[in-house]
């Protein structure tokens, strides 16, 4: 697996501040477990954060207590999963979704009882993972091959992570593990490109917008 | 399914005994000490110069006196007992234990726990096996970034200021500033790109 897309900085720092939304997060988090380099973004992220901790007043409060120090260290420690001399050979299960998703899925993805959309697109919305304000959505979304999703843009923003085949839009082609962070105003209209159905994980932390009145007409209906 | 060759340098381990290469501060040394040799005096140590820190970013950042205290013991006792999992090769303790900070802190703040990948998942995809070289490239040189962070405008500055000391939303500072939201992000991601750029002009 090469993953070409990635998150971009300005979701990285909301990740790390704790200011993206739920929605969104688990997408964050379940491409952060199979992507080496956004992990390492991240690092550089919290790293820069840490720098600036150091042009802060250090607050002394009403004086350091020292007991609690004696009080921590009575406690028992995690011990090292990692050892120096376990070179283990790992195997990276890609047939299993990254426990940041299988945490909230009723079910092994093969198994998602999918539900028809039109034909040729199902999804399974991920009920129960609202954001605080009620706006956004997240759900799986299964394309079947050489179908057109419908033309959309979106009012807020997009992160859609690729679980099994790819798509192809106007961004560009995005394949198993790939994540397309797409901001507001960008319309776009992906196509399923291989043999395969694709199937993604999508969050958005506000509705859609559809472009075609047909579409506008089945947006209720359809619940996206 | 993939092989991929789970390393000992994931825990920054150069050496099969002692003390890895790559520990360079005092802080460093003190907290591999602490996962290593539960080593009390180098915990209090690490309190000393780290708390009063956490203490003051912890208020800056909206907390009352009792809740940041209450915070900087979570993160005090995560520090004791996940210390053994501090890799030197990828991040320096003091970045580590602001990151455990700030976790300590929006798990609090958002009433959930925040989804994080897990190391341990199966799914999980290792850093790939690095050369000695790539692997001194990957620590993140807070030094090197402070000297970066100079370059930025004002208007760069103040946003990324706001995010890491008032923890603000991008939608908040749109809003606080008066800028588009897609202004915010912009800046947001010029920024970083121009940090990372001088980091690499500086090492």
């Amino acid at each position: 697996m090469t993953i070409r897309h990635h998150l971009s900085d300005d979701t990285l720092l909301a990740y790390a501040n704790g200011t993206l939304a739920s929605t969104l997060s688990v997408v964050a988090a379940t491409h952060l477990a199979i992507c080496p380099k956004c992990r390492n973004q991240l690092e550089f992220i919290f790293a820069a954060g840490a720098a600036e901790l150091e042009v802060l007043e250090p607050d002394f409060g009403s004086g350091l207590d020292l007991s609690i120090i004696d009080e921590i260290t009575q406690l028992p420690q995690e011990a090292s999963s990692i050892k120096p001399e376990n070179l283990t050979l790992q195997t990276t299960d890609e047939k299993q979704v990254p426990k940041p998703l299988r945490n909230i899925l009723p079910c092994e993805l093969d198994d998602i009882p999918w539900k028809r959309l039109v034909p040729g697109i199902s999804h399974y919305p991920l009920k129960g993972f609202a954001n605080p304000d009620g706006k956004g959505a997240l759900r799986l979304l299964k394309i079947s091959p050489g179908m057109v999703m419908v033309e959309h843009s979106h009012s807020g923003q997009e992160l859609t992570l690729i679980l099994r085949g790819s798509y192809i839009d106007e961004v560009g082609r995005f394949a198993q593990g790939d994540l397309a962070d797409l901001d507001d105003n960008l319309h776009h209209q992906p196509v399923a490109d291989t043999d395969q159905d694709c199937i993604c994980l999508i969050a958005t932390d506000s509705p859609l917008k559809f472009k075609g009145f047909f579409s506008r007409l089945l947006q209720p209906l359809i619940g996206i | 399914m993939k092989a991929v060759l789970k390393m000992a340098s994931s825990n920054g381990f150069e050496n099969h005994h002692g003390c890895p290469s790559n520990l360079r501060s005092e802080l460093d040394k003190d907290l591999f000490a602490v996962g290593s040799s539960a080593d009390k005096e180098a915990f209090k140590r690490i309190y000393l110069e780290m708390g009063p820190k956490l203490k003051a970013y912890l208020v800056k950042t909206g907390q009352s006196q009792s809740e940041a205290d209450e915070i900087l013991q979570e993160t005090l006792i995560k520090v004791w007992r996940k210390a053994s999992l501090f890799n030197p090769a990828k991040s320096s303790a003091n970045t580590w234990i602001y990151s455990v900070a700030k976790n300590a802190r929006i798990d609090r703040i958002r009433k959930e726990t925040r989804p994080k990948p897990d190391p341990e998942d199966p799914s999980f995809v290792p850093d790939p096996p690095e050369t000695g070289e790539d692997s001194v490239n990957r620590i993140q040189d807070e030094r090197l970034i402070r000297a970066a962070m100079q370059v930025l405008s004002s208007d760069q500055a103040q946003i990324i200021k706001m995010s890491f000391f008032e923890d603000k939303s991008h939608a908040e500072i749109s809003a606080e500033l008066d800028l588009p939201l897609g202004t915010v992000k912009s800046r947001i991601r010029l920024a970083f790109g121009k940090i990372r750029n001088e980091v690499e002009k500086l090492s």
